[in-house]
Parts: C-alpha cells; sequence; structure tokens
C-alpha cells in the first residue's frame, strides 16, 4: 500500500489538473481555447492550474501569432507524460485492489 | 465522498476527457443514410444519362471522355455527381452540427479541423486523379477510382472520429477494386458502395449512438 501512495502525485489531486493532463497525454499540445472549451473552465482557473503544472514542469508553453491573434499552445513534457502515466498506474492499483 | 469512490471518478473523468478531446463525436447517422439515399438517386440517374445519350453496349471499356460525342454525357454524369456530393456534404455539416448541439458539445474543434484535413487529402487527391485520367482509363476504372480514394479518404479521417467508421472506408475500397474486376456490374457497385453502404452505416450508428 505504502508504495502505491508513493507513486500517487500531490501535482494531479485536482480535477482540473487531472484533466489539463489527460487532454495532453492524448492530443500531445492544445491551444489555450479548445483546452478551455473541453475542460469546460473559466479562463482564470485554468490560467492558474496550467500554471502550476508549468512550474511543476509537466507541460510547456509556446506563445505565437495566428492571424495576428494571441495563441498560447500547451505541450506535455517528457517528465510531465512520464508523471501522469505512473499516476494512472497508482489510481488504477488503487481500484483494483479493493 | 471517499477516498476509493473519488479515484474511481478520477478514471471516468479521464477517460472521458482523452475520448471527447481527440474525437469527432458528433458524426451524424441520419446524415449517412441521406447521404447513402442520395447516391442511389445518383446512381440511377446516372445510368439514365448513360442508357439516354446512346453510348454503345460495352461503355465501361472506354474512357468516358473519349470523343467530342461524349462531352455531353460526362459534362451530365459530373453535374450528378457534384448535386449528390453537394447535398449529402451539406446534409452531414447541418446533421452534425445539430447532434452537436444537442448533446453539448461544440461541433468546430482542433479536432473537427484535422478530421477534415485527413479526409480531404486523399478525396481531393482523387479528385485530381480522375480529372487527369478521364480522358484515358476506362470508365469503369473511373467510377472504380471514386470508391477507392473516397474508402481511403474515410480510413484517414476515421481515425478522428468513432471507430466503425473505419470498416466503413475498408469496404469502400474493397468495393473500388471490385468494380475493377467487375467493368460491366460499375454502376450497380457504385450504387451497393455509395448508397447502400451509407445507409447501413448510418443505421448502425443512429442506433448505437442516438443521432
Amino acid at each position: 500500500m505504502k508504495k502505491v501512495l508513493g507513486n500517487f502525485n500531490k501535482a494531479f489531486e485536482s480535477r482540473v489538473r487531472l484533466g489539463i493532463m489527460s487532454v495532453l497525454a492524448v492530443n500531445r499540445s492544445m491551444d489555450f481555447i479548445s483546452l478551455r472549451e473541453v475542460l469546460e473552465v473559466t479562463d482564470g482557473n485554468l490560467a492558474s492550474h496550467l500554471r502550476a503544472l508549468e512550474e511543476a514542469g509537466y507541460i510547456s508553453m509556446q506563445k505565437s501569432f495566428i492571424d495576428r491573434k494571441p495563441n498560447t499552445k500547451y505541450t506535455i513534457t517528457e517528465e510531465g507524460m512520464n508523471n501522469f502515466t505512473r499516476h494512472l498506474r497508482a489510481l488504477e492499483d488503487l481500484i483494483n485492489k479493493q | 465522498m471517499n477516498q476509493p469512490d473519488q479515484h474511481l471518478e478520477d478514471i471516468k473523468v479521464i477517460k472521458k476527457l482523452m475520448e471527447e478531446s481527440s474525437r469527432f463525436l458528433s458524426l451524424s447517422g441520419i446524415s449517412g443514410i441521406i447521404a447513402g439515399l442520395l447516391a442511389i438517386a445518383g446512381a440511377v440517374v446516372a445510368k439514365l444519362i448513360i442508357t439516354g445519350t446512346f453510348q454503345p453496349e460495352d461503355w465501361y471499356s472506354t474512357p468516358f471522355a473519349s470523343d467530342p460525342a461524349a462531352h455531353r454525357t460526362v459534362v451530365l454524369l459530373f453535374a450528378d455527381m457534384a448535386v449528390v456530393l453537394v447535398l449529402s456534404l451539406a446534409a452531414a455539416v447541418l446533421f452534425s452540427s445539430r447532434k452537436a448541439r444537442k448533446s453539448g458539445h461544440t461541433a468546430w474543434t482542433h479536432i473537427t479541423r484535422r478530421m477534415l484535413a485527413s479526409l480531404f487529402i486523399p478525396l481531393v487527391t482523387g479528385g485530381l486523379f480522375i480529372l487527369i485520367t478521364i480522358g484515358r482509363v476506362p470508365a469503369n476504372v473511373t467510377i472504380a477510382s471514386t470508391l477507392i480514394f473516397y474508402g481511403l479518404a474515410v480510413i484517414s479521417a476515421g481515425k478522428f472520429t468513432l471507430g466503425e467508421i473505419h470498416w466503413l472506408g475498408v469496404l469502400e475500397v474493397v468495393t473500388g477494386l471490385i468494380c475493377l474486376l467487375l467493368p460491366e456490374w460499375s454502376i450497380l457497385i457504385w450504387a451497393v458502395g455509395f448508397g447502400a453502404m451509407h445507409i447501413v452505416y448510418g443505421l448502425l450508428m443512429h442506433l448505437r449512438y442516438k443521432g
């Protein structure tokens, strides 16, 4: 049990962060607007969770311009992918133990 | 909520988000049925055009645009096919956006754009292929290429939508290859590929995913 909890990642305790990681794990990268649509959260809420994940080194951000409009794209990092996979496995183990 | 329940709920949320964010879920079954009916009507009209413009019995073994006298046939057939294509696409757009609205999804997302790009690359290639070869290959080869390129387009776009459409694409390609082998049955085979198969697919989707 202790080992399982060891893989349990505190950074993913929030649903929104878990959501961001799920979406980026399958799409690799996505822009802010699309993320907001898929996750159905407010701008401020999404931005703060994105910042937290970026600070943890799990995602990276690229700013660019498309048709002169600013576009912010988020991509999952290798570290983020590894940690998310480990977290998923820990979740599954916890459920299977019951 | 106690801990185990919360973990189970987490997994469910993850699964749902992974699916919704990477697939176009609003493709409407009804539009498949409509496309199939339009294709059958189009095939009947094509048959009438070919017999009505005094084409020889073995019209399929010579190119569609072989001589100036046959140009009228080609123009009529093109118009016929264009009407079928435009109406089918319109039905797909209309019913899919309606389905998206009903289920609270957004129809126009980055997935839709990626799906359309992977649909249109093989489709436009096929269109150009047909335009370039129409005066040089037997008519049944032209008919077969519409099925083959459309099938490849569906397989390629199928990666971004529900799994079953992949098999529709595979069947369209197989039908196209059969059309090459049985030239005298070209129009009937085309009607089965674009007509009957879309209707069956549309019905299955409609029953399975409601809409």
